[in-house]
């Protein structure tokens, strides 16, 4: 058990990497133009002004929104979107292909012959994901960590959720495109399916900023569960969305593992 | 040690699977199942090895249930699939050890044994093997550590004639050990060689279990030649009759004699008679199944 979350760790290391450095890069690169934009802020804040409400609202930056002349709420609305949004993303393909790839290169016969249960399987691929997802969103912490304290103040709740939430958000994604990927095991086609899943749910989030009568939609999305104008006013998630993540996740997971449990695999 | 009782297995969109197939195979013993491809072979196995569950009936290995205790089972399991897949970014010898952790034995001896006896370089990924060194990857994988059951699909396939040699004289080392071998197979003289009884799969049904032996003494020779085309025969012993422009063939299980018999004083020229392939086998259990 211990070797064969080892080699599927080692199997998706350099994709890890890869998606490790986009994100953490667009994210740092953004926090490195704070200091440009800040003294500039008065202007932008007149720039700001003549876009419409709803505009601003999208980003963060509406009535009550972020305050953009302090790291946190820059942060908010110029560099959390990689984070959630591409982080997402991978959160969303890896979910996708960790099963579904065993099956689409017909590894799953050598494996599935091994003296491991079924369950064992399916729990090492969701450890190794889970690793994956908390390794990027660290590599994203340090990153803020030295950010936050030279540009600002750091604050640790804010500093702790701008890291972890999006994990939150990555772990939904992630536990749906899994499920999914049990019914659909073409990798590619599973990949297409999760990452419109990935994108709608974030044109759903911007509908339900833009229009009152679909704000209900809001509890649909999982950008809303972790919306950065909650963690920077507010300082927390509402539980009320914790609640919805984790019984979201647990729901797909339980319900992965019972169909798994059951499929035929023939490859 | 292997007892199937009436599996079946239906697949979605039609495509056959097995039906009501009952067969026990003793310790020790080589069990070849043949069949021509489609025939259900490979869904007996992967049933058996619980990649696929059972539409109804039930099958016990080792007195364990195929589906209940299927990782138990699998412990004293070895399986080479008729289809060799396995992870192209690995070194055979990191691929041959990740597959070695999963039991609790010392299986290196055996595999650097076996590796070097099939003459398998280990520092190879196995993305760029041919498919018989892949091949001699999966007969390393099965037997590295010990099993006391072998599970074999097709496991020839890609080898050449050389090295099916060695493999077999791994088998028959196998078997000598007492381990108890389910051999697949649509080539008849490899089973022939080393198994000691014989099921015969066709179209989902096990049509027919017999000893090596019987199958032997029963065997038939096909016999090909030109004659006058009034040439007319009644006998018992012909099966698959068969006539091509001016040729006429068949499958004759009766003694030589006889046969020989029969043809002369008839104007047969051209003759050949050889063995028959297994699917004129089959023709030849088939008819005589009708009778």
């Amino acid at each position: 058990m211990k070797t064969y979350i080892i080699t599927e760790f080692k199997r998706n290391f350099k994709s890890l990497v890869l998606w490790t450095v986009i994100v953490a890069g667009l994210a740092g690169l953004m926090l490195l133009l704070f200091p440009a934009f800040e003294d500039a802020f008065s202007q932008l804040e007149d720039l700001l002004s003549i876009y419409p409400p709803e505009f601003l609202e999208i980003f963060g930056m509406g009535e009550g929104g972020l305050d953009m002349s302090n790291i946190y709420g820059w942060f908010g609305v110029e560099g959390y979107l990689f984070v959630t949004l591409i982080g997402g993303s991978y959160a969303a393909i890896l979910g996708s292909s960790i099963l579904s790839k065993e099956e689409e290169d017909k590894t799953i016969e050598f494996l599935l012959a091994q003296p491991i249960s079924r369950t064992n399987i399916l729990f090492g691929k969701i450890i190794v994901v889970a690793i994956n997802l908390l390794l990027m969103n660290l590599v994203v912490s340090i990153i803020l960590l030295f950010v936050f304290s030279i540009y600002g103040e750091l604050n640790v709740t804010i500093w702790l959720l701008y890291s972890f939430a999006p994990f939150l958000l990555q772990a939904v994604f992630a536990s749906i495109s899994l499920l999914a990927s049990i019914f659909v095991t073409k990798s590619r086609r599973v990949i297409s399916m999760s990452m419109g899943l990935v994108i709608g749910m974030y044109v759903v989030d911007i509908i339900s900023k833009l229009t009152e009568s679909a704000e209900f939609l809001k509890y649909v999305t999982p950008y809303e569960y972790i919306n950065a104008v909650t963690i920077v006013k507010d300082e927390m998630i509402k539980p009320l969305y914790l609640l919805l993540t984790v019984s979201i996740v647990t729901v797909a997971l339980l319900a992965t593992w019972r169909l798994y449990l059951k499929k035929d695999i023939t490859v | 040690m292997i007892k199937i009782d009436s599996l079946t297995k239906y697949y979605k969109k039609n495509a056959r699977g097995i039906l009501d197939v009952s067969l026990e195979i003793k310790k020790g013993e080589i069990f070849g199942f043949i069949g021509p491809n489609g025939a259900g072979k490979s869904t007996t196995v992967r049933t058996l090895l619980n990649f696929i569950f059972p539409t109804s009936g039930s099958a016990k290995i080792m007195d364990l249930d195929i589906i209940n205790d299927s990782v138990e089972i699998r412990k004293h399991i070895g399986y080479i699939p008729s289809e060799v897949n396995f992870y192209g970014d690995m070194t055979v010898e990191e691929f041959l050890h990740y597959s070695g952790s999963f039991f609790e034995v010392d299986y290196k001896e055996k595999m650097f044994a076996l590796s070097s006896r099939l003459e398998l370089d280990l520092s190879r990924k196995i993305e760029d093997l041919s498919f018989g060194n892949k091949k001699k990857v999966a007969i390393v994988q099965a037997l590295l550590h010990s099993p006391e059951i072998l599970i074999l699909d097709e496991p020839t396939s890609g080898l050449d004639p050389l090295m099916q040699n060695t493999f077999f004289t791994i088998i028959e080392e196998e078997k000598k050990q007492g381990t108890t071998i389910f051999f697949s197979s649509h080539i008849l003289s490899e089973v022939q060689r080393i198994c000691d009884r014989v099921g015969i799969i066709k179209e989902g049904k096990l049509i027919k279990v017999e000893s090596i032996e019987d199958i032997m003494n029963a065997r038939a020779k096909k016999v090909r030649f030109k004659a006058k085309k009034d040439f007319i025969f009644e006998d018992d012993e012909i099966v698959a009759l068969k006539r091509e422009n001016s040729h006429i063939s068949f499958v004759y299980t009766g003694t030589t004699e006889k046969l020989l018999e029969l043809l002369s004083g008839n104007g047969v020229s051209d003759l050949t008679i050889i063995e028959p392939s297994l699917e004129e086998i089959f023709m030849h259990f088939y008819e005589k199944e009708g009778k």
